[in-house]
């Protein structure tokens, strides 16, 4: 063993004694954090996972889809909902499996989607599952239900497609006082927003677009 | 200094500790990455949008356009701050749809990514993929297959996204078919026009009116500064035509290029196979045999062709093979042939095949084309020759003529045989008089300072490949605005109309209030019916919007509108609203079909907008306009 002067042996011991007192602090510490960055790894490689997996039934989805393939097409959405939950994929599926059944007739599957991405959906694809399960639930005639859809706060972007519907469905009531002042904030909303350069890039479509909500608001006349 | 770091360890260890802390997490690169270059064109949610990036994308814009627009593509359309910005907005949506797909884990997999190169008709041979097409293809693009891969995997994995969510637009029925009975809704109408030539009478501008509106619109009285030029034109086809060739010349470009004047050689034959299978003596012995017989009747050749022959293409043929070229049959049989004569029968030959009876029906072309057919050709082609190469020697001599000598166009003529030419007046935009300076890049030399105020040569500008023209000012004449005195009636005219379209407008909003209060005395005119389907056809706009917009709770109901242009006032009576008894199953589709992918189109920008508000877009529009002058 080496052979230490004064000064050196009482800083070894003044060590021995501060890891004495704090060893097991520190220790426990360090193992936390390793514990932390190996889950937060294995969670990364999960997920990388899982949505690699989610990928290859959403092919499957799309191709189902093109084809015209109900049973296939449902059956893949049915899968990413029941086992990709997580997974962006799944609301993806969703949306595409409810317009191919909406377009078919066929609103219950077709609500059952949308209320999934409504329900479980992030951001703007839940606004965008919300906005569309008003709709279906407008041809179902639950009106209240598709109301309360398209009352909740969506992404300031979407602020004119939700006072629209909500035009839709009073209109369908045949409370016009109701629809004329919700296709006016639409159309107030799409001006703000292209006032502010955040609204549609394609101008010639946002135009389009104003042009239809004008005329539904034209077409309930003056407020009286 | 050791001194305070041995007498304080304890805090330089913790120090030290805390140092290497985020090494340890962030590595090296998060100290040195470069953190934003000021001629980025935008940040995405901290991502760059390089300069290169925003280059590329509107170099391949304007690519498509041009493309589109064939020759009606005009360069300025890409040059306008709108879009420049277009451009951008196209990238940072671009980038953001990325973005999302990272945060969300989104990536096409394997087997899509597999169905689709699978798929790419030019990697397919007999209508199969072939690994090797493939290969070959991405060398002959200098991609690597791993970089193609990764690519197409992202537009794969992009086209996902944007397709979930800009394919599955929705309406409700029932919002479909309330928009149907808008479009379709006919009302009634009755017409009754307020012009405003009824008060030119009354119109009676006065002279400050008159004045104020002169001072106001100087603008459009202006005459732009105009110039009359002179131009020297150096071109190919100028030079051509000073050229001479001589005869000489001509012959012995012809001697030493004789090859180009040969017309191929082609023959036509017939012939007899016998093949040699496995035992060749045997073979032989039978060839011979039918030669014998051959040689005996040669008359008869095709006959006995068409019975011994085992040729499966020409026996049915009478052995006849067809006109070829040298180089299309095997060595042997084609020696054979060319060393023929027509209508000669060979000996046996024998190839790969077996062994062949050969006679020579027809022979054709292998003659040299004379010096006199070719000699226009080969006059055109060395003048072509000659006038390039001079053109290339004289471009830069003209350029150092008309810029060393730049006070006037003669020398750059003189030395160049060129005519000097003159132009008629013509404004900074070019036209007609301008000829061919009307180029926008000559336009922008002639009027610059130097040419335009100190009466210099331009430089030579190549207006067109191959095409270079240096001009000078002879005369100009300063921008200058038209007296008062010379446009007065102009002004008074315009004012008129207005000032008496203005009263048009007032008698009509009078005679509207009246309508409305109950009063309807007036001389109803032109019943028609209008629709928002039909509309536009019917009438203005505006009047449809109007006709439209007007309560029909209780008929007959009363709207005015001002007609654009100066037109006047017009009043509507709607007499009657209904809606078709039956509306056209095909047009309830396609409106409903539009409607439908307007909606979904929204939805794609609302879902877009919402993307660029949650990851922070930020364009850099001075970088966009530095990078104004590429």
């Amino acid at each position: 063993m080496a052979v230490y002067d004064l000064q050196e042996q009482e800083q070894l011991d003044e060590i021995k004694t501060w890891w004495k007192q704090h060893g097991n602090l520190v220790t426990s510490i360090l193992l936390a954090a390793a514990i932390g960055v190996a889950g937060w790894q294995g969670w990364n490689w999960y997920q990388g996972r899982q949505s690699a997996q989610a990928a290859v039934v959403f092919g499957v989805l799309q191709k189902a889809a093109l084809e015209g393939d109900a049973q296939r097409l449902k059956a893949a959405a049915g899968e990413l909902l029941e086992n990709y939950k997580g997974s962006t994929y799944a609301s993806l599926g969703a949306l595409t499996a409810a317009k191919v059944a909406f377009d078919g007739g066929d609103l219950k599957t077709a609500k059952v989607q949308l209320a999934w991405v409504a329900e479980n959906g992030k951001d703007e694809l839940r606004d965008l599952g919300r906005l569309r399960l008003a709709a279906v639930l407008l041809d179902e005639k639950s009106y209240d239900e598709a109301l309360k859809q398209v009352e909740a706060k969506p992404a300031p972007a979407f602020a004119a497609r939700y006072a629209e519907v909500r035009g839709d469905i009073f209109l369908a009531q045949d409370m016009k006082d109701e629809a004329r002042k919700a296709f006016a904030d639409a159309l107030a909303a799409i001006d703000a927003a292209a006032k502010a350069g955040s609204g549609a890039q394609d101008a010639q479509a946002a135009a389009a677009y104003r042009q239809v909500l004008q005329q539904k608001a034209d077409a309930l006349g003056e407020a009286k | 200094m050791f001194d305070a770091v041995r007498n304080n360890k304890r805090i330089v260890q913790v120090f030290l500790g805390l140092i290497t802390l985020p090494f340890a997490f962030w590595g090296v690169e998060s100290y040195i990455r470069n953190a934003g270059d000021s001629r980025d064109v935008a940040t995405v949610g901290g991502t760059p949008i390089t300069l290169q990036q925003y280059q590329q994308a509107w170099r391949n814009q304007q690519e498509r356009l041009r493309g589109a627009l064939g020759p009606n593509y005009n360069p300025a359309l890409m040059e306008s701050p709108e879009a420049r910005l277009a451009v951008v907005n196209s990238l940072v949506d671009q980038r953001v749809l990325l973005l999302e797909a990272n945060k969300r884990r989104l990536m096409a997999s394997d087997d899509l990514l597999r169905d689709v190169i699978s798929k790419i008709p030019a990697l397919q041979e007999d209508g199969k993929f072939s690994a090797a097409r493939y290969e070959t293809a991405l060398k002959a693009q200098g991609l690597t297959q791993t970089g193609f891969e990764a690519q197409l995997r992202q537009d794969l994995t992009l086209q996902q996204l944007v397709g979930s969510v800009s394919d599955t637009g929705m309406v409700a029925a029932a919002a479909a078919e309330a928009m149907l009975r808008i479009q379709a809704e006919e009302r009634q109408v009755a017409e009754l026009r307020i012009v405003p030539e009824q008060f030119a009478a009354q119109a009676k501008p006065s002279a400050e009116a008159m004045q104020k509106f002169y001072e106001e619109n100087r603008a459009s009285f202006e005459i732009p500064e105009q110039v009359r030029a002179e131009f020297v034109q150096l071109s190919v086809d100028a030079l051509l035509a000073q050229l001479v060739v001589t005869p000489e010349e001509i012959k012995s470009w012809y001697e030493g290029h004789k090859d180009r004047y040969q017309q191929s050689e082609e023959r036509r034959a017939s012939h007899i196979l016998i093949p040699s299978g496995s035992d060749v003596a045997q073979a032989k012995s039978k060839a011979e045999a039918v030669l014998k017989e051959v040689q005996q009747n040669p008359a008869k050749f095709a006959d006995i062709a068409k019975r011994e022959s085992k040729d499966p293409g020409s026996a049915s043929k009478g052995g006849d093979l067809g006109f070829f070229g040298k180089g299309s049959m095997v060595k042997p049989f084609e020696d054979a042939v060319f060393s023929q004569k027509e209508g000669e029968l060979s000996g046996l030959v024998q190839s790969d095949f077996g062994f062949h009876i050969i006679k020579v029906t027809g022979i054709k072309g292998g003659k040299l084309k004379t010096l006199d057919e070719v000699k226009p050709e080969i006059e055109a082609e060395l003048k072509r020759q000659a006038a390039s190469r001079k053109f290339a020697e004289a471009a830069e001599a003209f350029s150092n003529t008309v810029y060393e000598q730049s006070d006037s166009l003669k020398p750059a003529a003189d030395r160049f045989k060129l005519p000097l030419q003159q132009t008629g007046w013509f404004s900074r935009r070019g036209g007609q008089n301008a000829g061919v300076l009307g180029n926008e890049k000559a336009l922008a030399a002639l009027f610059g300072e130097d040419v335009l105020k100190n009466k210099r040569n331009t430089e030579a500008v190549e207006i067109a490949p191959n095409t270079l023209v240096a001009a000078r000012i002879v005369e100009h004449k300063p921008a200058s605005l038209k007296p008062f005195d010379t446009v007065k009636g102009q002004i008074e005219e315009i004012l008129k109309i207005q000032e008496s379209n203005a009263l048009a407008k007032k008698a009509g909003e009078e005679k509207l209030a009246q309508l409305k209060a109950g009063e309807d005395k007036l001389g109803w005119a032109l019943v028609k019916n209008v629709s928002r389907m039909e509309g536009s056809r019917q009438v203005p706009p505006a009047a449809l919007q109007a006709i439209f917009k007007a309560d029909a709770g209780k008929l007959p109901a009363y709207t005015g509108v001002e007609f654009p242009n100066n037109g006047g006032y017009v009043l509507y009576k709607i007499m009657k609203v209904s809606q078709p008894s039956s509306l056209d199953e095909g047009k309830r589709k396609v409106l409903q079909k539009e409607y439908t992918s307007l909606v979904a189109q929204e939805d794609f920008a609302a879902y877009l907008a919402g993307l660029r508000a949650r990851y922070k877009v930020e364009v850099n529009k001075a970088a966009l306009e530095d990078n104004k002058d590429r």
